[in-house]
Order: structure tokens, then sequence, then C-alpha cells
């Protein structure tokens, strides 16, 4: 599809923006990630997922710059505060569908609650 | 009421001190009837350090530090039930970092163009096509932006010095060769938000008049070169690369190609070379790439960092952007923090932020809570700074001044156990591998100011070479034909200018204060504290120990090979090390 004009691409931002889920997980997914180990978690999250018929999509995003505590992964369902996840490891993705998706609750001692103010 | 309450023990991250306090808070809670309206979850990072016991309440969003166990009370009572303050508790939630250049990393897929466009993505293109190249110029020069590679060089004067080029051809390259150890804020963007670079370039070529663009980047970067591939294919799916872009008339072309495993190739004569599929060789400036570059047709090449920089000043506009950091550094910069810090990362800042907020606010300090010694900055071309200059803003200005660069944003920490000679000649160790050997300032200076240095790391000094090593330095500063001679020498001048001391000790003393010099570090067991354990004995590698239980043990001094395995092994602090 080739976008014509201004026009089409405003329009186009508004129709992509509303396409956005609801309720979503985001795994980093740069060098630092991959190199911690992200790709075990990404594939940990799709399939603990699918094992509990949670309709929740995973993405796959670039480093926000916490490298040290990678992998990241961001969660963000309806009734819980948005939170980032660090030192992800595949137990750790076992309770994060287990307690905070299922059953609304944080885990202890794996919260990174940094601002990442964008202006 | 639903409230949550994140804490953490801030200081030594001794979880027992946070439990118990939480058990307390809980305690009190259950005293009120509380306990299943309050959540308390104990997290692994609260935005701040060295502060003590750290709570985050939420909803309300107080942050207190220094918390005791004598708060417990007032903290259920004021805060939980009547949701106020404590004003002697709080503080502001600290957001040093300001996120513009990484304002996608993290939150978009990288491979999806639909997210880029679904936050305004190529916006700032369809504005700056509607606008002109005038309008464009004006917005960067109110900006403010200046090349993020390290030369600081005004971006809005590099496109119009091409723009005023009559040429039927022109260039422009996005430099993704980022050679400095260390530092990988440009992989990160290329991975993390490819579309905003590809969106900056296609501004920067509109308004010079460039119809083709390169992406040069090293080869050790696969996932960053993947992901600026597919992004280039979606762009021409969609139109925003190839002919008549959003029905502008406005043609551009776009290609990736890889460098081969030379630092030189990020200085901007020799990629040009490169491209040109030549030897990766600088050349004499006049005339500049912006008047005669690749192919000898005037060529913008601009970093990474500087192109994601520019949607955002044309989306916003340059004002905003230049409200943002100091008189001379408009803007934020990307570092990359690394070495003997807490928080190693990418951190993004707005300019004039002083290095101390930098290493203790948002790095979290030094590791293991050793003493802070210096920072370095700029990489190979760059220099140190030591702690008692830390409440310096950084900006291009004032780094310079100290002795050091911006550089493109490697910022490594280092403290009392990293050795300034060592860190020289590591950094001119790389530049002597890396000279491409066509200058002799370059290939013959580096490399014997190189054997000066490991003279004086082994204990085999005098006193002269610090004068020759000065003198070698100003000549390869005057007379090398590119940066990478010019400033190879960097690290040594900078390191003698603060660290002068220190070079003597190794000189005068044959001593290496932090240890770090191995040759000259010495392992010798205490026979009067030695409990003949034998634990140091079975942990050398290399059966440098010798002795049995009944006459004790020691180092062999000629097999040892100073590897400090038996000094981290032993428990009673027997093995002596000078």
């Amino acid at each position: 599809m080739k976008i014509s004009g201004k026009a089409h691409l405003e329009g186009l931002q508004a129709s992509f923006k509303e396409k956005q889920p609801r309720d979503w997980i985001k795994v980093g997914y740069g060098t630092c990630g991959i190199a911690a180990g992200a790709d075990v978690v990404f594939a940990s999250l799709i399939e603990e997922l699918q094992k509990r018929n949670l309709d929740i999509p995973v993405f796959k995003c670039g480093c926000a710059g916490m490298c040290y505590a990678e992998p990241l992964v961001e969660v963000n369902v309806e009734g819980v505060p948005r939170v980032f996840y660090g030192m992800v490891t595949r137990e750790i993705v076992h309770r994060i569908v287990e307690e905070h998706v299922s059953r609304h609750r944080l885990l202890d001692d794996h919260i990174y609650d940094l601002v990442m103010r964008t202006d | 009421m639903n409230k949550l309450i994140y804490i953490k023990d801030t200081n030594s991250g001794h979880k027992q001190e946070a439990r118990d306090f939480a058990a307390s808070l809980i305690n009190k809670l259950r005293e009120y009837q509380l306990e299943k309206e309050v959540r308390v979850v104990h997290v692994a990072d609260i935005g701040v350090y060295n502060c003590g016991l750290a709570l985050r309440i939420l909803p309300n969003d107080y942050l207190y530090k220094n918390v005791s166990f004598a708060d417990v009370a007032r903290i259920v009572e004021k805060s939980l039930i009547k949701g106020e303050r404590i004003e002697e508790l709080a503080s502001d939630r600290p957001s040093k970092q300001l996120r513009i250049v990484l304002r996608n990393c993290g939150a978009i897929d990288p491979e999806n163009i639909e997210e880029y466009i679904a936050v305004g993505g190529y916006q700032a293109l369809a504005l700056a096509l509607e606008k002109g190249p005038d309008y464009v110029i004006e917005e960067m020069k109110t900006s403010g932006l200046r090349g993020r590679g390290g030369a600081g060089f005004f971006t809005w004067m590099k496109w119009n010095i091409s723009r005023a080029v009559e040429a039927e051809r022109k260039y422009i390259i996005c430099n993704g060769d980022e050679g400095d150890p260390g530092a990988y804020m440009d992989r990160s963007v290329l991975e993390g938000d490819p579309h905003s670079v590809i969106e900056g370039m296609l501004i920067g070529g509109f308004t010079a008049g460039a119809t083709k663009g390169f992406f040069y980047i090293r080869a050790e970067y696969p996932l960053a070169i993947a992901r600026i591939q597919k992004a280039i294919d979606l762009a021409y799916e969609y139109g925003l690369l190839g002919k008549d872009i959003l029905g502008s008339g406005f043609s551009f072309d776009a290609e990736v190609r890889l460098g081969a495993g030379a630092f030189v190739c990020g200085e901007e004569t020799a990629l040009i070379a490169s491209i040109e599929g030549k030897r990766g060789y600088p050349r004499p400036r006049p005339p500049y790439p912006s008047v005669k570059g690749l192919w000898g047709r005037p060529t913008i090449i601009n970093n990474v960092e500087t192109l994601a920089n520019v949607p955002y000043v044309l989306y916003h506009g340059g004002k905003r952007f230049a409200s943002i950091g100091t008189g001379t550094s408009k803007g934020t910069k990307v570092f990359a923090l690394t070495g003997k810090v807490t928080n190693s990362g990418l951190i993004e800042v707005p300019m004039g932020i002083s290095i101390r907020e930098i290493v203790f606010e948002i790095g979290g300090g030094v590791l293991n809570d050793k003493k802070i010694k210096a920072v370095q900055t700029g990489g190979p071309s760059g220099g140190i700074i030591p702690a008692q200059f830390f409440e310096t803003g950084v900006d291009y200005e004032n780094l310079q001044k100290l002795g050091s660069i911006m550089g493109s944003g490697g910022m490594i920490v280092m403290d009392e156990d990293d050795c300034v000679v060592d860190i020289a000649k590591f950094f001119l160790g790389f530049c002597v591998d890396e000279s491409c050997g066509k200058c002799s300032p370059c290939r013959i200076g580096s490399t014997q100011m190189l054997h000066i240095l490991e003279k004086i790391s082994t204990g085999r000094g005098i006193k002269e070479d610090l004068t020759t090593l000065r003198t070698i330095a100003h000549a390869m500063q005057k007379a090398s034909l590119c940066g990478l001679g010019q400033t190879a020498a960097n690290p040594v001048l900078s390191t003698l200018r603060y660290f002068e001391e220190e070079y003597l000790m190794h000189i005068e003393k044959r001593i290496c204060p932090s240890g770090k010099c191995k040759a000259m570090v010495n392992y010798i067991i205490d026979q009067e504290v030695c409990k003949r354990c034998n634990l140091c004995m079975r942990r050398c590698p290399v059966g440098a120990i010798v002795g049995d239980k009944e006459r004790g043990f020691i180092i062999l001094k000629d097999k040892c090979i100073k590897c400090g395995e038996c000094f981290e092994v032993c428990k009673f602090g027997t093995i002596n090390r000078h």
C-alpha cells in the first residue's frame, strides 16, 4: 500500500492507533536482551499464555536502556499497574502468567520502577 | 481503598531489612483491618539509590526516602488512611532522563512500520515536504542540533553547505560504524527505532537535494543491519522511499553498505573510500565531503543519533528542542554508561546535567561500594575526568575544557581498582591496531608511545619517558592526516594531566597503586598468618604454590602468573599483594 500524501498518513495514524490492544506484553529484543536470554523468555511467554488460553499479544521491542536488567518484560494488563519486570527467566515467566496476568498480583523482587520521561 | 506500596532497601539491597519493615507495616495494617486493601510489593529497583529504605505509595505517587521502623504508624495513619503526604520523608520521583532519540525504543516493535506510523512517524517528513527546504533549515538552525558523532558541527550548516553546491547528484550517508569500544548507542537506535533514522535521512536528503542515501553500518552489528534493511523494504512498500514520496514529487533511494572491521572507516573520508570500494584511507580536507565527497559529489555524512533527532525537531519545532540543554549544546545526549557502575546501560539526558547525577543518581553509584576515581568519555579520542570535576555539566565545551571530548557517547566509570596507565595503554593499543598506516605521525608515533607505556607498566619506565610521551603526542596532534591520529594521544595526555603522580609511582617506586599492572604485583604468603589449609595450592592454575601442611606453603615467583586466584580464595587474608 503506497501512502499518497499527508492526509492519508494522518488517517493511517488514527486507524493504526485504534488497532492497538488493551492488554499486551512486550519483550526487550535488542542485542542486549537477546544476549541475556530474551529469546527463551519470548518463547516461554507465548507457550504459557497459550496453555491457559489467554488471548494477550506478545510483542518484541527494542532496548529500553536498562541493559543491566535484561531480559526485560513490560506487562500491561487491565486492573493491574503497568510494570517492567527485569532479569526474567523461564520460571519468572511462569509466575508472571500465573500470578500477574491470571490473578492480578504483582511479583516481588523483579519490578524495575523507573521513570521513563519522554518529551 | 486499594493501594499499592513498592518497597526497596536502596543501600545494601539486603532483602532482610526490607522484609522486616514490610512485616511491621502489614502488622499495623492488620490493626486497622486494612491488610486486604493495601498490597506491599518488594521491587528490584525504585529509582533512588543510597537513601536507606525507600517506599512509593500508589496511586497517590508519594516517594519516601530513609524510612525507619518508627515511621510505620504515621505512614499508615497519614498516608494510607488519610491520603496525605509526609513532607519530612517525601522526595520527588527522579526523572533525570529525557528520551527524545530513544523515544520509541522499548515502546514499539521495530519491525512493524504500522507502530511507527501510529506514534506519528513520517509526519515530520510530510511537513518538511510541504513547507520546503528553507523552512527545514530555519527549524534546524533554531534547534541548534549539533552532530552527535562527536565533532559537534551544526547539522543545519552541513546541510546548507551541500544544498548550495550545484551538482546533478548529491548523497547523504548515515554513519553507523560506531567503532568506540564500549559505545553502543547507535546500534540500539538502529535496532529499536530504525524508521526514525530513515525519516531523518529523508528530511536531510530533501533539504540538501540528495536523491540517494547510504546506511554504512559496521558488519559486527548483524541485528541492526537486518532491522534497517527490513525497515527500508517496508518503507518502499508504503511509498515512503522510491518515486514521488507522499505525492510531493521528491524521489529518494536508500541502501545499506557494510563496514569490514576497520575503526578508521568511521572517519568520513575513509568511510567514503570504503563505499567507493577502496581501502579505508582518509584523504586531506579541504575539500570537505559536503562539497566534494562520494564519487566527487556533494555528500552529507550524519551520525545515527543526529538523524534520529531530526523528526522530533521538525514535528515539535526547533524552539522546543532548543529549550532543552545549555547555551551552546542543545537537546539531549545518549550515553552508554558502562564500567564499574551499578546500573550499566543506555541513558539519555539533557545536555548540562552533571556527571555526578549521571553516575550516582541514574547509574546507582559505584559497583560494590568502591571508591570512584574518574569517568572516561569519548573513547579512544577522549580523556579522563577525575571525581573532583563531577559537578561539571556535560556539554561539548565543558568536556573540551577539561581535556576530554563528548565523543559519540561512551562513558566508562573507573574506580580505585582501575589504573590510569593501564587504561591509556588500552586505548593507545586500540589505535595502534586500527591505524590505517598512511601517515607517519600516527603509524610510528602511536607505536612508540605504546612501547613507552608498556615499559612503564612493567616497571621499566624512566622519568624522561613522560617528556617523550608528551613530545610525540603533540607531534601526532599537529601532523596526523585524520582524526584518528590527531586524537589517539588524548587518553595519554589527559591521564598525565590529572594523574601524573600515578605514573610517577609506576616509574620511581615500581608500584601500581590499583594493582592492575600485573607485572608489578607480587603475591606473598604471610607465614605467620597462614593456616596451612592448602586451599591456595589447589586453586593455583599453574602449580606455582608448593609446600605441605607441616612446613607451610610458598609462592614461586617465576612460575606465578599474577592471576590473583590465591588472593581471592584465601579466607584468612594470608596472601599479601603489593
